[in-house]
C-alpha cells in the first residue's frame, strides 16, 4: 500500500489501482474532511473498512453503498444498491446509500465516473450497461475478498467458503462469521485477479425482486433532506429576484431603502459577466457546453437572518431592469407566428436525408399537416434552491443536483477556484426532469454566497421565480408532407422543423429522425431545421424533444391512417411489418388488446394509439419502446375526460419490477400534463404564468386510470431506461382519441386550450 | 413579538415578526424541516399540517393567527414513523421524489380522522395535494390500506 499526500490534506489511499479500476483503500479520511454540520444522504468521512471507494461495511454489518448517481425520484440510488447486492450477497435490510462525494471523484482519478461513463454522476440512468456492468463487479470483488480473508482466518480453502446474507459460513466446521466482523481484513486483500460476476441466469435479487426505495422510511417521517432542509450554524437566507425578461440587465436598485428592514444582512448583485471561472473548463462533464448551459442571469438578492426577513425586504426592493432584445416578443402569439413563418423557408439546415424526396410529389395522394407545442415548465415540487458556504480556502456546498459532478465543476467555475477546493454534498431532490441537471441554479447559489463570505448561504427561489426562471421543454412548429401510394403507404416523408435554438448538448429530433419510419421503413425522407432567436431559456425536459415530436410524428401516422381508410392499429403493423425488432408490433398489440381496441363505443367516447421509443438511437432493439392507447370521452361542448391511459413498453428486460411499474404510471401523468395544460405563455418579454394557480398541475381527481401492461417485454439483452419513455405517447394517443370520438383533429398542445366541440 | 404554540405536544415560544408564516417558523425558525415549502400560496399542500387536528396549509397562516393553537407536523404524526399510513406508504412503495409526501400524509391522516373508511371519491376532495411526480394511484392505495388496518 501507497500513501499519497494530496493537497497538504491528510488523505489516505492506496495507489494500487486493481483489475476493474477499483482501489482498495481502509480507514480512508474521505475527501469530505471537514465533518459537515448536519447529517444528510451525502458521502462522509467513514472510519468503517472500505472494501472499495463504493462501500464499507460496519462492525454491525451495515452496508453502506456510494451511489455516485443522484436520487432524483427514479430510484437510481436503489437500483445502485440492488446492483451491487447481486454480487455481494449482503443483508439487504442493512444496506445504506450515501451519495459519491465528487470531490473524492476528482482526487483519486475519476474513481466514480469511470463506471457508467460520462453520466456515470447522472440521476437517470442506474441500468445502462456501464452501470449494471460496474457494480456488479463492485459487488463480486468486495465478496471475494471477505471470502478470502474468511478463508485465511480459518485456514480453510475459499472454495468452501459461503457468503450468503452478510454472513460467511464454513460448513465441514460450522463456523461462520459478519461481513463486519471480517471487513477490516478484507479491505487489505488483494487479489490476483478480479473474480467474474455469475451468469444473469443465476441472478436471485434483480428481475427476480422488488425491494422498495431505500429512503422511503426518511422520506414518510420527514426526515430525509432535500435541498430546501439544509441548516447549518450560522446560516443566512437569501430571496432572489432575476431578470424578468430573460437576458435582461440590472439597471438599478436602490439597496438604501431596505437596509434596515429587520435581518437584512446585504444586498447583492450577480452579475454572469463577473464569473472568475476556473482551469481546466474542458473538464466539465457536458464540456464548453456545460458551461455554457450553466450561465447564471442577471439578479439582485436580498441577504437576510431569516428567510421570511429576505422575501420581505425583497418585496419592497425598488428595482428597474433593462430588458434587452427579449422585449420585443410582446406575446406568445408572436413566437408561434414566428415559427410557423419560418416553416415556409427552404433555406433551413438538413438533419436528415435519406433517397429521392422528389419521390413525394409523385404518389397519387397527398398529407400535409402542421403542428405546434407550447414551451413547458418542469415545475418540480421542490422549488429551485441551494446552499454554499464560501471561505477563502474551501467552497462548501448543499445542492440538490441531478448531475453532482456538473454541480461541482460549476460551483468551482463560479467560485473561481481549483476544484480541488470544492467540497460537494448531495441532497435528496424534489423532482428534476431535467430541470437541475446543467447547474445554472448551483451557479446562482455560488454566486450570490460568495459575495458573503464565511457564513452559509441558503439561497431560495420563490415558485414563481421558479416557474419563470425556467430552462423550458422549448416550442416546436411542424410541417409535415407526405405522399402515400395507391395501397396508402408513404413513400416519402419530408419534414420542416422550427424551434428554438440549442446547444448541442440538447437533442432537437429526437422522436421524429430516429423512429423507424424516418431511420429506415420509408425509402425517402428529408428533415429540415429552423432554429429562432427566441429570448426564453431552453434545456432538457424530461424526454427532450421526444415529448413534443412524438406528437408531431404519430399524430401525422394517425392522419395518414385516416387517408389510407385502414385502422390506425393496422396501419402502424403494417408499416413496421419488416422492421426487425419485434418489441414494437408486440407494444402495439399488447396495449390494444388490454385496452380492448376496436370495442364499439358511442359517439363522443374514441380510442387513440401512438407509439415510439426513447433515447431512440433509430437503431433496432435499443432504448424504450412505449405504446399507449388513450380511452377518453369528449361532450358536444367540448369537455373532455380521459377514461384510461393503457401503457405497454419494451425495455428488453427489467431489474425491479414495481419501480419499473411506478415509473411508468408517473410518467404517464407527466405526459398527461404536457398534453392537456401546459403551457408557458409571454407577455412583453415576461413570462406570465407564476404559480400552480396559473400553472395547473394534475390533482388525484384529475387524472386518468393508468394500466401498466407488462406483455410488450420482448426479453432482448437490455435493460432500458424508463423515466423519459412514458411522456411522449400520451399526448398523441389522446390526440389521436379525440379525433376517433369527434372527428376533430387536434394538432396543438395543450389541448385544453383548443376548442373541443362538435357536432 | 412571542407567540406561543403547542407543537407535537412541546410547547415552544417563537420570537419572530408575527406575520410570518407558520410554514417558516417551523422550517426556519425551528428547524423542522418536514413540512415543505411548494408553492407559498395555498395550492399546492406541501406544507400541510394539522392545526387544532384541521388539515391546514402552513404557507397562507400567519403565525400569530395560530397563538395558542395545537400543531402537529410530520415529525409528529407518530412516534417512530409508524403511523398505520407511513406504514401503507412504505409497504406499497409510494414516494417517488418524495418532497410532496409529508404534506400528503397529513392530509390523509386528517381525513381518517374524521372518515375511517373514504372512498376514493372522499380522498380526491380531501388529499387533493400535488405530485408532481404522479403517485397518486399509490396514495390512495395506501390510504385504503391504512384505513383497512385501522380498523381490524
Ligand atoms: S407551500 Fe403551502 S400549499 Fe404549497
Ligand atoms: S413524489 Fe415527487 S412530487 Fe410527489
Amino acid at each position: 500500500m501507497g500513501k499519497i499526500d494530496l493537497n497538504r490534506r491528510n488523505f489516505l489511499i492506496t495507489a494500487s489501482a486493481v483489475g476493474g479500476g477499483l482501489t482498495i483503500s481502509f480507514a480512508a479520511l474521505d475527501s469530505n474532511a471537514a465533518t459537515p454540520p448536519m447529517n444528510g444522504p451525502w458521502g462522509v468521512a467513514t472510519t468503517n473498512p472500505e472494501l472499495t471507494a463504493w462501500l464499507s461495511i460496519a462492525p454491525d454489518n451495515t452496508v453502506t453503498v456510494r451511489s455516485a448517481m443522484t436520487e432524483i425520484g427514479n430510484g437510481a440510488m436503489t437500483q445502485t444498491a440492488m446492483t451491487i447486492a447481486e454480487e455481494l450477497n449482503c443483508d439487504w435490510s442493512k444496506v445504506k446509500v450515501e451519495f459519491a462525494p465528487p470531490l473524492r471523484n476528482y482526487k483519486e482519478d475519476n474513481v466514480y465516473s469511470k463506471v457508467g461513463g460520462r453520466t456515470g454522476f447522472f440521476s437517470g440512468r442506474s441500468t445502462n450497461e456501464g452501470n449494471i456492468k460496474g457494480g456488479l463487479q463492485i459487488g463480486a470483488s468486495a465478496r471475494v475478498r471477505l471470502q478470502t480473508a474468511a478463508a485465511a482466518e480459518w485456514k480453510v480453502a475459499l472454495a468452501d467458503v459461503i457468503a450468503s446474507d452478510g454472513v460467511l459460513t464454513h460448513k465441514a466446521s460450522g463456523r461462520s462469521m459478519t461481513y463486519g466482523q471480517i471487513a477490516a481484513k478484507a479491505a487489505l486483500v488483494k487479489l490476483d485477479a478480479e473474480p467474474s460476476p455469475k451468469p444473469q441466469s443465476e441472478w436471485t435479487l434483480l428481475g427476480k425482486k422488488s425491494p422498495g426505495k431505500l429512503n422511503n422510511p426518511a422520506i414518510v417521517d420527514g426526515s430525509a433532506i432535500y435541498g430546501m432542509d439544509v441548516r447549518l450554524p450560522g446560516m443566512l437566507y437569501a430571496a432572489l429576484k432575476q431578470s424578468p425578461v430573460h437576458g435582461g440587465k440590472l439597471k438599478s436598485y436602490d439597496a438604501e431603502a431596505i437596509k434596515n428592514m429587520p435581518g437584512v444582512v446585504a444586498v447583492v448583485v450577480v452579475d454572469p459577466a463577473k464569473t472568475p471561472g476556473t482551469a481546466d473548463r474542458d473538464k466539465v462533464p457536458f464540456g464548453k457546453y456545460g458551461i455554457e448551459d450553466s450561465l447564471a442571469q442577471h439578479a439582485v438578492a436580498v441577504v437576510a437572518e431569516h428567510y421570511w426577513q429576505a422575501r420581505k425586504a425583497l418585496d419592497a426592493l425598488p428595482v428597474t431592469w433593462d430588458d434587452g432584445p427579449g422585449a420585443q416578443w410582446k406575446s406568445t402569439e408572436q413566437i408561434y407566428d414566428a415559427a410557423l413563418k419560418a416553416l415556409e423557408k427552404t433555406d433551413g439546415k438538413v438533419a436528415a436525408e435519406a433517397g429521392d424526396i422528389s419521390v413525394l410529389e409523385k404518389q397519387p395522394k397527398i398529407v400535409e399537416a402542421t403542428y405546434l407545442t407550447p414551451y413547458s415548465e418542469h415545475a418540480c415540487m421542490e422549488p429551485l434552491n441551494g446552499t454554499a458556504l464560501v471561505t477563502p480556502d474551501k467552497v462548501e456546498i448543499w445542492h440538490p443536483s441531478q448531475h453532482a459532478e456538473q454541480a461541482f465543476w460549476v460551483a468551482a467555475d463560479e467560485a473561481g477556484v481549483s476544484p480541488d477546493k470544492v467540497v460537494y454534498n448531495q441532497t435528496y431532490v424534489g423532482g428534476g426532469f431535467g430541470r437541475r441537471v446543467f447547474g445554472n441554479d448551483v451557479r446562482m447559489v455560488v454566486a450570490v454566497a460568495r459575495q458573503v463570505p464565511g457564513r452559509p448561504v441558503h439561497v431560495i427561489w420563490s415558485r414563481e421565480e421558479t416557474t419563470r426562471q425556467g430552462r423550458y421543454r422549448p416550442m416546436f412548429a411542424a410541417k409535415m408532407r407526405a405522399g402515400l401510394d395507391k395501397e396508402g403507404r408513404p413513400q416519402a416523408i419530408s419534414s420542416r422543423l422550427a424551434t428554438s435554438k440549442a446547444p448541442p448538448t440538447i437533442g432537437q429530433t429526437n422522436g421524429l429522425k430516429n423512429t423507424p419510419y424516418l431511420a429506415s421503413q420509408i425509402p425517402n425522407v428529408r428533415l429540415e431545421m429552423q432554429d429562432l432567436p427566441f429570448h426564453l431559456m431552453i434545456g432538457p425536459y424530461r424526454g427532450p424533444a421526444y415529448n413534443a415530436l412524438a406528437f408531431v410524428t404519430e399524430t401525422f401516422i394517425d392522419e395518414l391512417a385516416h387517408a389510407a381508410g385502414t385502422n390506425p392499429l393496422d396501419y402502424r403493423l403494417a408499416l413496421l411489418a419488416s422492421y426487425p425488432d419485434p418489441g414494437w408490433a408486440m407494444c402495439l398489440k399488447e396495449a390494444a388488446s388490454k385496452a380492448g381496441w376496436g370495442k364499439s363505443l358511442p359517439k363522443g367516447m374514441g380510442q387513440g394509439i401512438a407509439i415510439s421509443n426513447w433515447p431512440g438511437s433509430g437503431k433496432p432493439q435499443s432504448g424504450t419502446t412505449v405504446c399507449t392507447v388513450a380511452t377518453v370521452e369528449v361532450s358536444k361542448a367540448g369537455e373532455i375526460k380521459v377514461h384510461s391511459l393503457d401503457v405497454a413498453f419494451d425495455t428488453g428486460r427489467i431489474l425491479n419490477k414495481d419501480a419499473v411499474h411506478t415509473e411508468l404510471e408517473g410518467g404517464a401523468i407527466f405526459g398527461f400534463n404536457m398534453a392537456m395544460t401546459e403551457e408557458v405563455t409571454v407577455k412583453d418579454g415576461r413570462v406570465v404564468e407564476g404559480n400552480y394557480d396559473q400553472y395547473p398541475i394534475a390533482r388525484a381527481g384529475d387524472v386518468p386510470k393508468i394500466n401498466i401492461h407488462f406483455g410488450g417485454l420482448t426479453g432482448h439483452d437490455r435493460f432500458g431506461e424508463i423515466g423519459e419513455p412514458p411522456v411522449g405517447t400520451v399526448g398523441p394517443a389522446i390526440g389521436n382519441a379525440i379525433f376517433a370520438a369527434t372527428g376533430k383533429r387536434i394538432r396543438t398542445q395543450p389541448f385544453s386550450k383548443v376548442d373541443l366541440s362538435w357536432v | 413579538m412571542a407567540v406561543q404554540l403547542k407543537i407535537n405536544g412541546h410547547h415552544q415560544v417563537i420570537d419572530a415578526d408575527p406575520s410570518t408564516p407558520l410554514l417558516w417558523v417551523l422550517r426556519d425558525h425551528l428547524g423542522m424541516t418536514g413540512t415543505k415549502f411548494g408553492c407559498g400560496i395555498a395550492q399546492c399542500g406541501a406544507c400541510t399540517v394539522h392545526v387544532d387536528g384541521m388539515a391546514t396549509r402552513s404557507c397562507q397562516v400567519p403565525v400569530e393567527s395560530v397563538d395558542g393553537a395545537e400543531i402537529t407536523t410530520i415529525e409528529g404524526l407518530s412516534q417512530k414513523g409508524d403511523h398505520p399510513l407511513q406504514k401503507a406508504w412504505v409497504e406499497l412503495n409510494v414516494p417517488q421524489c418524495g418532497y410532496c409526501q409529508s404534506g400528503m400524509l397529513m392530509a390523509a391522516a386528517a381525513l381518517l380522522k374524521v372518515n375511517p373508511k373514504p372512498t376514493d371519491e372522499d380522498i380526491n376532495e380531501s388529499v387533493n395535494n400535488i405530485c408532481r411526480c404522479g403517485t397518486y394511484s399509490r396514495i390512495k392505495a395506501a390510504i385504503h390500506k391504512a384505513a383497512e388496518a385501522s380498523q381490524v
